[in-house]
């Protein structure tokens, strides 16, 4: 079994022979900590953010066992309160646990059951608390990005409706086939941007949500793959595309996220080159071995400058107008790599060319 | 006697739209030119080196928000730093698929922005543009 860190306890009390029973007792389950007066207690709530449970004895010279835990509510909310206490102050108790400042009591003089019973209670409380915080705080987390994306969503998914909308309107005043048939030719483009848009999002949802199904990767067969969705581009733009692959070992992983990593890497270098550039190129280097599969995506095409190269990861950041984009490719890049455990680092120079490299663990 | 036609400059990174802003303004037939800038620096660079003459029409300027490198926002930003007498011959309008709240809420930071337009531009908008010239 995992071993687990014992939970912290604090027990505040004045009279020392209290502290040093409370300790001996419970020092082999639990990791005590004692403090004869306010002071103390609170250094020990300053350097152990985590303790868990807090005793503390009602009467005390100075300051009572209830406005100690009313003064520390607000600092430290963390802890879970239990006063230790004689019947004789049960009044003021009462009030106490109706403020909510205490969890509940123990009755002095206490025994070893009925402090175990408390340490029990409070601690599953504790436990249910922080992790109902920790969901917030995802949950939150989690909707903020929502509201985010379903903005950018409705928008980049609206604007090349809108287009296609104008165009349809701007088309019944012209009466020239020829301009209607450039009209046809970018409303068309606009109709592959919106589905190249609907299918990222599509990989988004994939990379977020599903889960990793790790097999035998075949890098050759991939590489054919991808060769074959390019076939059309590199022939007509005249790119010369080379692939370079030596496997040499078995290698196991997600075959979704390789493709995607590979499919958006690779439509990028095609996408943006130098239009007046005579030797344009794409190479794709892969090697695979001591268990791990190295990609690297180079061409020799417009760059990205440097000042944008932090940004590139982000969502729906784009460096250029030059090509129709998303904003998403390289977004969708990162989340495979990074949940591929891998590394992606990438070099560019503009009008120069870059080069994305990428590294994965074989699984 | 009436005031001559406006020039018009259209700044949108989607092809598409700058086609169809230049037809419907050529359509709608009140204006002395059109151009479109799919590079909003490239706009700026041009504007900024305008020297428009005393008897010279307006420019209405179609603008599109969302745009790489350089957005709408930061194309009126950079704008409104230019001398007076260069700004005075331009009128900005924006022009967007959507517009959030954070958006709208900006545009009155802008005194150059005369009005904000949701796509796709038609011939009343053109219409409605020229009228507050």
């Amino acid at each position: 079994m995992e071993k687990q860190e014992k939970i912290k306890i604090l027990y505040v009390d004045d009279e020392i022979n209290n502290l040093t029973g409370f300790k001996a007792s419970f020092r082999m389950s639990y990791n005590i900590m004692i403090a004869v007066n306010a002071t103390d207690a609170l250094e020990h709530l300053n350097s152990h953010p985590d303790i868990r449970v807090i005793f503390c004895d009602q009467r005390m010279p100075g300051k009572t066992g209830v406005q100690f835990f009313e003064e520390i509510r607000s600092r430290y909310p963390k802890p879970i309160r239990i006063l230790l206490t004689g019947y004789t102050d049960i009044d003021s108790v009462i009030d106490s646990i109706n403020l909510g400042n205490i969890f509940r009591y123990v009755k002095k003089p206490w025994n070893d059951g009925d402090i175990l019973a408390a340490i029990n209670e409070a601690n599953k409380f504790y436990v249910s608390n922080s992790l109902l915080a920790v969901k917030n705080e995802e949950l939150q987390r989690a909707y903020n990005e929502l509201d985010k994306f379903s903005y950018s969503v409705t928008h980049d998914m609206r604007g090349p409706l809108l287009s296609i909308l104008g165009a349809i309107e701007a088309a019944q005043d012209v009466d020239d086939i020829s301009e209607i048939r450039k009209m046809l030719k970018l409303m068309k483009n606009s109709v592959l941007n919106l589905d190249d848009f609907i299918q990222s999002i599509h990989d988004y949802y994939n990379l977020n949500r599903g889960e990793l199904e790790i097999k035998q990767i075949d890098f050759k067969e991939l590489v054919d793959e991808q060769t074959r969705i390019f076939n059309f581009t590199y022939l007509v733009s005249d790119v010369r595309f080379k692939t370079t692959i030596s496997q040499r070992e078995v290698f196991r992983g997600d075959e979704l996220s390789i493709k995607l990593i590979l499919n958006n890497l690779l439509s990028n270098a095609f996408k943006y080159q130098r239009k007046e550039n005579k030797t344009k190129f794409v190479d794709l280097n892969i090697l695979v071995e001591n268990g791990l599969a190295v990609i690297r995506v180079e061409d020799n095409g417009v760059g990205i400058a440097e000042n944008y190269l932090g940004d590139i990861f982000n969502m729906f950041f784009r460096a250029s107008s030059q090509e129709v984009g998303s904003g998403f490719g390289l977004y969708n890049v990162k989340a495979a790599v990074t949940k591929l455990n891998g590394k992606i680092t990438v070099d560019s120079v503009v009008n120069k060319g870059t080069t994305f490299k990428v590294t994965i663990q074989n699984k | 006697m009436s005031a001559p036609f406006p020039h018009f400059i259209i700044v949108d990174d989607s092809q598409l739209d700058c086609f169809i802003a230049e037809k419907i303004i050529q359509n709608a037939g009140s204006y002395s030119s059109v151009k479109s800038y799919m590079e909003a620096t490239e706009a700026y660079e041009a504007i900024k080196k305008s020297v428009p003459g005393p008897a010279d029409a307006m420019t209405i300027i179609v603008l599109d928000i969302q745009m790489p490198v350089m957005n709408g926002f930061q194309f009126v930003d950079a704008f409104e730093q230019l001398p007076a007498d260069i700004r005075s011959n331009y009128a900005i309008f924006l022009f967007s698929s959507s517009i959030n709240e954070n958006d709208k809420n900006r545009l009155g930071n802008y005194p150059s922005i005369r009005r904000f337009y949701g796509k796709p531009i038609s011939k009343d908008t053109v219409a409605q543009m020229i009228e507050t010239l």
